[in-house]
């Protein structure tokens, strides 16, 4: 039974195709407009808006290279501006870079003091580094009361969620769709894609039809959001519903993101296509070892997920969710890394995580949520210090 | 800019956002007026309208209902309506190119089918209306920084977008013997949508009147730090802009004017005059007479002499080609006594003298890019693949340098026999940067090469990026070319350097 209330906007979205055509269409003009006058005003911040939308929504793995291009670009032709800094902020920001993005931050502020889009990518820094969340929250609280508009809805609803707050998240996320009143089928599916890992992955006990409902909307609003339908084929998966799986995914192999490639495989695997399905996952492998060489803290999280899983080398899962936990201490990375550090058999780094993680989110009613509270208060009082 | 990009709301969905409103005579028939609107700012070359929305063009019959300090010009109620519609994109089976359709709802009814993009357009059968949907050259041109009044080049060089375009008969359709001072403005509303406990359907997304009436004057550049009030009046109604939020509108008029007479030093226009001013922009609708001409200069006459009381003489409007933003900042900086040129004369291309009026569109370059890591330092990489004259590339014969520095040629006979000449147009050897023109040789015009070298670790990184027009050979002939080149030039040095580990 579908326990979310149905959804049915009461005006039109721009249809899927219209709009991506016309995201395509605008970002490739916006290049040509950029490699003809790199300081044509707003040009650079237009092109990292547009791949910024590409990246995830079309699902264009080449985003990340060609935002590196840009930067490049800039730092020939106007290197030592706040314009330039705050850029390469948000682009190092985009590609997990924190300390590096927040470096530039910095830089901008000893300029003078911090435009608003550059306040909103520090807040946006914390927010994924785990840094201060209370102070995070406050501030989300405000800008979302002041403008209800959907673009600060949906991040103080995601801050709850880390925040293991799920219920408040589901209700800030519903109401970002009550007060949307563009015709961007990017922001409406955006929220229904989140609604949707709300209630399929992040509460304790999952709720697999209403997740299922959210992703199938937002898969109606775009059909082309290619890490929803990774997502969803995850639900199918986990329900031997192995045909409609793989009738998702093969419609995204064209975008090249190896996670299509990872869940067909566990898909044809399923089916007993076993030939398929391991041709299928050394593509994902040699995809993510790709995407990890040229960005390694953008994915590392995701390949620790999985090499976790069916990519079957729990060594490298440490490995690379060590990484992810060393540039974002959030919660969610410290249980990657612990279950990681468990699956590889290193059970004295395991028990740090757990240490630190407690030192670090202990006080938080999120962190009584977490597994890692049931594994701390599992140890003998001796082995609880070992952060 | 005249009114794109003029709101948070219109920056996710571009294809809702209205840039442009033309009013004139047609050129090919002067019994005929001509409406259009465009949307869309900055538009690919591949980019169609949405179907979420209407897009309509709005007339009503005005009457001067005051002159000077009292300028008011009244809208009658009734309203001749065009309004386009447009549907999801078609496939064709094997074409990658996809085909947009739209309808056009006349104010008498008649409903117009068209196709996107297709230059000839489509008449009712009775010759009484004609429409065009697709995409054009931008005719806008903004040639200032508004926020500090300093000349630029145009800011919309070579940018394209989505217009329609509609002629009809002036007689037929407008009845000018009942009066022939007509506002036009045009909107982009919501289809009519269903009830449902989520979503919100607001009144419209965007519309315009007079140019700027968002970008430079509600919004003006000039003043920091005051609310953003574009928002909340693209949901006006346009002909009736809500009572109670009229001294609002009116306030930040003022203010936004009489920044505009300072912004040369000097104080032009008296406070009766600068609140005639505003609440004649308060009344956002574009005015033109149809008993008279229209041409690149009438824009905004049919205002400015009522507002000086006096009688209008031309058909004021708005043409193509007008460049309506030199028009009003002169009269908003020193009332018209003297003329304020922006850093360009016109737009990318003036517009045409035959249906659809708008310019065919400008055609989006090619661009070719590859980079390499190399395991070597700048300095020694640069030294090789830095000279002009450089013999590096394998599928070189040999390269004759003609002249020196900066204008050089270099005539390139390739080991299949091609002659390729090309001109060095910039280096800069302490950048590791140098830049190059084809001459002949490729099938190409407006071709432009770089080659960029970077260190990157304990080693360095060479960009190589070519944008080009094929000319008289498929495009995707000349793309692999240049990525052939591309691809054999950095296996060559790959292997003559390393690669970067």
């Amino acid at each position: 039974m579908i326990e979310a209330p149905e959804i049915d906007l009461a005006y039109p979205l721009t249809d899927g195709d219209i709009a991506v055509n016309n995201l395509e269409s605008a970002r490739r003009n916006s290049w040509n407009r950029f490699w003809r006058d790199p300081l044509r005003p707003g040009i650079a911040e237009s092109i990292v808006e547009q791949e910024q939308l590409t990246a995830p929504f079309v699902g264009d793995m080449g985003a990340l290279d060609r935002l590196d291009s840009l930067v490049r670009c800039l730092d020939r032709v106007e290197a030592e501006s706040p314009r330039t800094t705050l850029i390469r902020a948000q682009i190092a920001s985009m590609g997990h870079r924190f300390a590096e993005a927040k470096r530039y931050l910095d830089e901008i502020g000893d300029w003078g003091e911090l435009s608003e889009d550059a306040n909103r990518l520090s807040l946006s820094i914390d927010q994924a580094c785990g840094i201060d969340l209370e102070a995070a929250l406050e501030a989300r609280r405000w800008m979302a009361a002041k403008s209800r508009r959907l673009e600060d809805l949906v991040p103080l609803a995601a801050l709850h969620a880390d925040l293991r707050e799920f219920d408040e998240a589901d209700r800030i996320y519903q109401c970002a769709l009550r007060e949307y009143q563009g015709t961007s089928p990017f922001a409406v599916a955006w929220v229904c894609f989140q609604l949707g890992v709300l209630w399929g992955e992040l509460i304790p006990e999952v709720q697999s039809s209403r997740a299922e409902y959210w992703y199938q909307k937002a898969i109606e609003y775009l059909p082309c959001y290619v890490k929803v339908r990774v997502h969803l084929a995850e639900v199918y998966l986990r329900h031997g519903r192995g045909k409609e799986a793989e009738a998702l995914l093969l419609t995204a192999i064209p975008s090249g993101d190896p996670e299509v490639h990872w869940r067909l495989a566990d898909v044809l695997a399923q089916m007993g296509r076993f030939a398929d399905a391991k041709a299928q996952m050394q593509t994902a492998r040699s995809g993510f070892e790709a995407l990890l060489e040229k960005h390694l803290l953008a994915f590392a999280d995701h390949g620790a997920e999985f090499y976790a899983g069916s990519g079957n080398d729990p060594r490298r899962a440490f490995e690379l969710a060590s990484i992810n936990l060393a540039n974002r201490p959030t919660l969610r990375a410290f249980e990657q890394a612990y279950e990681a550090a468990v699956d590889a058999g290193e059970s004295e780094r395991a028990a740090k995580f757990v240490a630190a993680a407690e030192h670090r989110w202990g006080a938080t009613n999120a962190f009584r949520f977490s597994q890692l509270a049931r594994t701390y208060g599992d140890k003998p009082a001796s082995e609880r210090s070992t952060a | 800019m005249s009114d794109h990009v003029d709101g948070p709301r219109q920056i996710g969905e571009p294809a809702t956002d209205l840039t442009d409103l033309f009013a004139f005579t047609s050129p090919e028939n002067p019994a005929h007026t001509v409406l259009a609107a465009n949307v869309f700012p900055s538009a690919g070359v591949t980019a169609m309208f949405s179907n979420a929305v209407n897009h309509s063009i709005v007339v009503r019959r005005m009457t001067v209902a005051g002159t000077g300090e009292d300028a008011k010009f009244k809208p009658s109620d009734k309203e001749y309506r065009f309004s386009f519609r447009f549907d999801v994109l078609e496939h064709a089976n094997g074409d990658s190119k996809p085909v947009q359709r739209g309808t056009c709802t006349c104010p008498d009814g008649q409903m117009l089918p068209f196709v996107v993009n297709d230059e000839k357009g489509v008449s009712t059968a009775d010759g009484v209306f004609r429409v065009f949907a697709g995409l054009r050259s931008d005719p806008f041109n903004l040639a200032w920084a508004p926020a500090v009044l300093k000349k630029l080049p145009n800011l919309l060089q070579h940018d394209n977008v989505l217009a329609i375009v509609v002629e009809f008969d002036t007689r037929r359709v407008l009845s000018p013997s009942e009066g022939s001072l007509f506002g036009v403005i045009a909107e982009i509303t919501p289809l009519p949508g269903r009830a449902s406990p989520i979503g919100v359907n607001p009144p419209r997304y965007d519309w315009v009147g007079r140019p700027e009436q968002t970008n430079m004057r509600l919004n003006n550049p000039g003043i920091q730090g005051t609310d953003d009030l574009r928002d909340l009046w693209n949901q006006q109604t346009p002909f009736a802009i809500a009572e109670e939020l009229k001294p609002v509108f009116h306030q930040k008029l003022v203010e936004s004017l009489s920044n505009w007479d300072l912004r040369d030093g000097k104080a032009d226009w008296s406070s009766g005059a600068l609140h005639a001013a505003a609440n004649v922009y308060l009344d956002d609708f574009l005015l033109f007479d149809v008993s008279k001409p229209t041409s690149d200069t009438s824009f905004f006459e049919i205002e400015k002499s009522t507002l000086r009381g006096k009688p209008y003489a031309t058909g004021g409007g708005r043409t193509v080609d007008a460049n309506v933003v030199d028009i009003m900042i002169t009269w908003m900086v020193n009332d018209d006594k003297e003329f304020m040129q922006g850093g360009a004369t016109g737009a990318t291309k003036p517009g045409l003298k035959v249906f659809p009026y708008e310019a065919s569109p400008n055609t989006e370059l090619q661009t070719v890019a590859d980079n390499v890591d190399l395991a070597a330092s700048p300095d020694q990489v640069w030294a090789l693949i830095g000279q002009f004259g450089g013999m590096w590339h394998p599928l070189i014969a040999s390269v004759r340098l003609t002249g020196n520095g900066v204008g050089q040629l270099r005539t390139i006979e390739t080991i299949d026999g091609k002659q390729i000449i090309e001109r060095l147009e910039a280096e800069d050897n302490s950048q590791r940067l140098y830049r190059y023109t084809n001459v002949s040789g490729l099938g190409v015009v407006d071709y432009t090469g770089t080659f960029d070298l970077k260190p990157k670790g304990s080693g360095s990184s060479v960009e190589w990026r070519v944008q080009f027009l094929a000319d008289n050979q498929a495009t995707l002939v000349v793309r692999t070319i240049v990525a052939t080149l591309m691809k054999t030039g950095f296996e060559a040095l790959t292997k003559r350097f390393g690669a970067l580990k």
